[in-house]
């Protein structure tokens, strides 16, 4: 019995060039593919206005115009601040009208996007830190660690109501 | 016999090999895990662009559906072709036919624009975009530590 099994071994498959392809394989993804992730802010931009729509009635008292004008300069229903001082005012102000708030972005054609995203991002910082706010007395946990369901109740707690204009002509030298 | 015979000879002539076996296994656990982790790079860029920095950028989970579209003080470029703005409108309802019911409706847009971009140009992209029915837009940006945040 033993002696049979080494009278005829099978043969062994050889497998040193194994390592070569892998490494062949391993090389080509190394060129063909980047690690860089795609960060940002998402926005759900609103459809196209429809003709039959009728223009909805906010009152003036619920919108805060945070205006972008030709040289960049950042305002808040006409007082000059900085995108530090827009989030604080704003996490006041939607505190106080929670639900009928509506935050009116206005750009200028001139405007430099690094100027919009900023103010979008203090903006974003704004409905954050109040959801957060939120998310810690409801669940005494930051509002990325809460269950989805939770965050709906949070969301609908602190709605995002952004509203934004198409970059207008006027106003302001470029 | 003969076999038992030579193999001693062997051993006992020179140093024993270094066993490979497991190299092939090493190797083929890097390649997955770089296959895991990367991306295929598919743009050729054709127009230069340096995206804003914000403390509130999010990882965007979503790798499939998404069309990036490059826009800098040059022009258009979306995906891998240089674009004129009227453009956009076909090339989305393009993509959005190669695409499954449910991506269709998770097509994100992702918008590399340029910090000096003026806000006219992506106020007409976002009109196309409003055309083009794709309303979920990823404005790009790189990471800021709260901390390093440069007032204005």
């Amino acid at each position: 019995m033993f002696g049979r099994r080494h009278r005829e071994p099978v043969p062994e498959l050889n497998t040193s060039s194994t390592a070569d392809i892998s490494f062949m394989l391993l090389i080509f993804f190394l060129v063909t593919s980047s690690m860089e992730t795609d960060k940002g802010i998402m926005r759900q931009i609103p459809p196209m206005p429809d003709e039959k729509q009728q223009p909805m009635d906010i009152k003036k008292e619920h919108v805060m115009t945070v205006k972008l004008d030709a040289h960049d300069q950042l305002s808040l229903d006409g007082t000059l601040l900085t995108p530090k001082q827009l989030t604080e005012q704003l996490i006041q102000r939607i505190e106080q009208d929670r639900t009928e708030h509506v935050v009116s972005i206005e750009t200028h054609r001139a405007t430099t996007y690094e100027a919009y995203f900023k103010t979008q991002n203090a903006v974003v910082r704004a409905y954050a830190s109040l959801r957060n706010q939120r998310a810690r007395q409801l669940c005494g946990k930051p509002y990325a660690k809460c269950s989805p369901d939770e965050r709906e109740d949070i969301d609908h707690y602190y709605p995002q109501r952004i509203s934004e204009a198409l970059p207008k002509e006027e106003g302001g030298q470029p | 016999m003969r076999a038992m015979k030579s193999k001693f000879m062997r051993t006992s002539r020179s140093m024993p090999g270094l066993n490979l076996a497991s190299m092939p296994d090493l190797i083929f656990t890097v390649l997955f895990f770089f296959m895991l982790v990367t991306h295929m790079r598919d743009d050729n860029l054709k127009v230069h662009y340096e995206v804003p920095a914000g403390t509130e950028v999010q990882k965007m989970e979503q790798k499939t559906a998404v069309i990036n579209l490059y826009i800098s003080p040059e022009g258009l470029q979306i995906d891998n072709q240089l674009i004129a703005p009227s453009g956009i409108v076909p090339y989305i309802n393009e993509v959005r036919k190669g695409l499954s019911v449910e991506n269709q409706d998770r097509l994100i847009v992702s918008i590399k624009a340029d910090k000096k971009t003026p806000m006219g140009v992506i106020g007409d992209v976002k009109q196309e975009l409003q055309k083009a029915y794709a309303l979920k837009v990823n404005y790009s940006g790189t990471e800021e530590s709260p901390s390093s945040t440069n007032v204005n």
